[in-house]
């Protein structure tokens, strides 16, 4: 549905976006995952044909951004970082001002206003002005708005940035029900727990290029990162170490009084617990690790990902 | 602890370019315009220009020639002769300051001693010159055809009332006169000069201060609507609706062309408010002649607002349109008579005043309320006006296309 192929822009001797690649299929919830300043926004600007690259194409369905924008711009709904919204328009207004840049005849844009607030939960305040919403409702307005032309393609650039977390909740329940309905989604945060709830696959971003792109578990095998868990004993020896090595058979490390055992936690767990009973080792503590996007992103960059 | 703030406050003052540009800048350069207007420039400095006169010698006699020929060597004066009904044209378009007109009979009232059949009809909207013409004109009869004039006056006096007085006595008495011994002198001087406003001729309710609070006041508060209006397009850019106007399938000449349609709109509004209260208040004749006011309203709020749109296109954001509009709008204010009339100001400022939007309006609002010029005659100015806002369009088109762009790279 989308085809990105070796994307660059620059402004003046900053690379911001440096030669990147991927594709996105129908249906899916793409995630761009990166820190501030990483490429994701100005990657969304090119592709919603806003920005011009410097070097590589966009297809939509076929159709270069270049040579064709304005049926580009019919097949996507941009929701931008800002809440870019009249603050002294009601959000019906609001709605009916956006949606009319797209030429919907009248009745069937009043129509498609009345089920999208249904959708976001504010129907109740459609005549209320934007300036007396919180700042969970604006965004929701915020995505209302790209939605009046029934795009196939919905652009989210940040979309939660600043919003409590029961907002943040409705937010990502109302882009799954988008999604359910058929919209392919574009993400782009640098909070990792919304991508691994939301996104089926994620490109990581970091310095204007995609450092590594798949599922999740794709990711996982790409960094090589394992899942683990860290036991605390009350005491613990080399022998007891040893012990324990030879009856698990799994990569063990040492960290004063704890042991980081890289193990499959569903099926090694209660082995790993019998191991440390048959080795007289008390344990005082267990924490499961298991793999995240953050451990991933920081095996892959050798950073954190608010860094 | 009060130095330490005092001087957090000084160096946080000259950071802010703007402030220092606004406390300094803009006294400095609106005392030098009101001095300039005022005539505060030393006249040393100032180059004088004769003010041009317009005769026409329907006399035609060797009295009025004489006249002629002697105003012709003044330096303050640049005589031209003409017919009188292209004269009167002139002065009434606001060309000329006047026209000096000498009667049939102007030598024949000289011989006989009667009042000069001669008069100056002027433009009242450049009052300031028309006094000094007032002035040197009136001395230069005095001096040319005065002594005559009075003599003869005096002759015929005596004749009347004492027919036996020897002539001896008769040019002894005249000399007094003359060498200012008597003050029978003042009630012998025929040499008045009628003054007559060429437009209140045909003026019943022409009020020029009026006219000039209206059309000037008008158009230096458009300017700052405008500018305000305007600056929404910098809100937008700054709350980022703009750049989501982006993403839909407008082209960026549509959004510019929808705001300056607004503004234009809006500036028409304000005119027609201001023109219709002036008229319930203070009585304008804004019926006298309502196509050519209403074109002219549209021709001002067109190159109003497109001056207003461009001050917004070279502005970056909401801080600078407000600094910017503030020092161009009063400056051009300043200069083009929305502040002070321009026939108070000195010669030089009033053809300085051409460059400023606001000089085309309120003269082409001063030939529709105080010269009753037919719309044939106001259609240059409207002209000018529309070419204004032709050229302030484009630069604000291309500006806009490059700030647009910055706008979305950024």
């Amino acid at each position: 549905m989308i085809q990105v192929t070796n994307l660059s822009k620059s402004f003046e001797n900053i690379h911001a976006v440096n030669n990147i690649s991927f594709t996105i299929k129908r249906g899916e919830v793409f995630g761009l995952l990166g820190p501030n300043g990483a490429g994701k926004s100005t990657t969304i600007n090119m592709m919603s044909t806003i920005l011009k690259s410097d070097e590589g194409e966009v297809y939509i369905n076929g159709n270069d951004i270049k040579q064709n924008p304005n049926i580009c711009k019919q097949l996507i709904g941009v929701v931008p970082q800002e809440i870019s919204l009249y603050d002294d328009f009601t959000a019906y207004d609001n709605l009916m001002f956006w949606g009319s840049l797209y030429k919907i005849p009248a009745k069937e844009l009043k129509h498609k206003i009345l089920e999208i607030l249904e959708l976001i939960g504010l129907i109740d305040r459609k005549d209320d002005l934007i300036k007396t919403y919180s700042g969970g409702m604006k965004r929701r307005i915020n995505i209302a708005a790209a939605l009046l032309h029934k795009p196939e393609i919905l652009f989210l650039d940040e979309p939660t940035v600043g919003v409590d977390p029961q907002s943040r909740n409705r937010i990502f329940e109302i882009i799954e029900t988008l999604n359910q309905q058929g919209i392919t989604i574009i993400y782009t945060t640098h909070y990792m727990e919304e991508v691994e709830r939301l996104c089926n696959r994620i490109a990581i971003m970091d310095s204007g290029r995609i450092i590594a792109q798949g599922t999740q578990a794709e990711l996982q095998q790409h960094s090589n990162v394992k899942e683990a868990v860290e036991i605390a004993f009350q005491s613990i020896s080399e022998n007891q170490i040893v012990q324990l090595k030879e009856q698990l058979q799994l990569k063990i490390s040492q960290n004063n009084l704890k042991l980081i055992i890289e193990c499959d936690v569903n099926k090694d767990l209660s082995n790993i617990i019998s191991a440390c009973n048959n080795s007289n080792l008390k344990i005082e503590d267990i924490v499961v690790k298991k793999v995240n996007l953050e451990a991933i992103f920081l095996s892959l960059t050798g950073k954190q990902l608010r860094d | 602890m009060i130095l330490t703030i005092f001087k957090k406050d000084i160096k946080l003052f000259f950071s802010d370019k703007r402030a220092v540009l606004l406390t300094f800048l803009m006294p400095i350069l609106l005392i030098s315009l009101f001095a300039f207007a005022f005539g505060g420039i030393s006249g040393s400095r100032q180059a004088k220009k004769p003010i041009k006169l317009l005769v026409v010698d329907i006399d035609n006699s060797t009295d009025s020639k004489s006249v002629i020929t002697s105003l012709e060597a003044l330096s303050s004066l640049a005589i031209i002769p003409k017919e009188i009904k292209e004269a009167t044209n002139l002065v009434r378009k606001g060309k000329y300051v006047g026209v000096l007109i000498f009667e049939k009979g102007f030598q024949d009232s000289i011989n006989a001693g009667n009042s000069l059949p001669i008069e100056l009809k002027y433009d009242a909207t450049r009052e300031i010159e028309m006094r000094m013409l007032q002035s040197v004109l009136i001395q230069n009869l005095m001096s040319t055809v005065g002594e005559k004039s009075a003599k003869a006056k005096m002759s015929s006096y005596f004749d009347e009332n004492f027919s036996g007085m020897p002539k001896a006595m008769k040019e002894k008495i005249f000399n007094d006169m003359v060498s200012g011994n008597s003050n029978m002198s003042a009630s012998m001087n025929n040499t008045s000069l009628k003054m007559t406003s060429i437009t209140k001729e045909d003026t019943k309710k022409g009020n020029l201060g009026l006219i000039q609070a209206v059309a000037g006041t008008a158009i230096m508060m458009l300017l700052f609507s405008i500018a305000a209006i305007g600056g929404g397009l910098l809100d937008e850019k700054e709350s980022g609706t703009l750049k989501r106007l982006f993403y839909s399938p407008l082209k960026p000449t549509d959004i510019l062309f929808g705001k300056m349609g607004a503004a234009l709109v809006l500036a028409i509004l304000q005119l027609v408010v201001m023109f219709v209260f002036s008229w319930l208040v203070f009585g304008l004749p804004i019926f006298k002649d309502i196509t050519a006011l209403l074109l002219m309203i549209l021709t001002t709020a067109f190159a109003v607002s497109s001056f207003g749109i461009f001050l917004v296109a070279i502005a970056k954001s909401r801080q600078q349109l407000q600094s910017l509009s503030t020092i161009i709008i009063l400056t051009m204010s300043a200069i083009g008579g929305s502040m002070i009339p321009l026939f108070v100001m000195p010669a030089i400022m009033q053809k300085i005043a051409v460059v400023s939007v606001n000089y085309w309006g309120i003269q082409g609002f001063y030939d529709i309320f105080w010269r009753n010029l037919p719309l044939i005659d106001i259609l240059p100015k409207m002209g000018v006006l529309v070419g204004i806002g032709l050229v302030m369009t484009i630069i604000s088109i291309k500006l806009f296309k490059k700030n647009i762009l910055k706008l979305v790279d950024a």
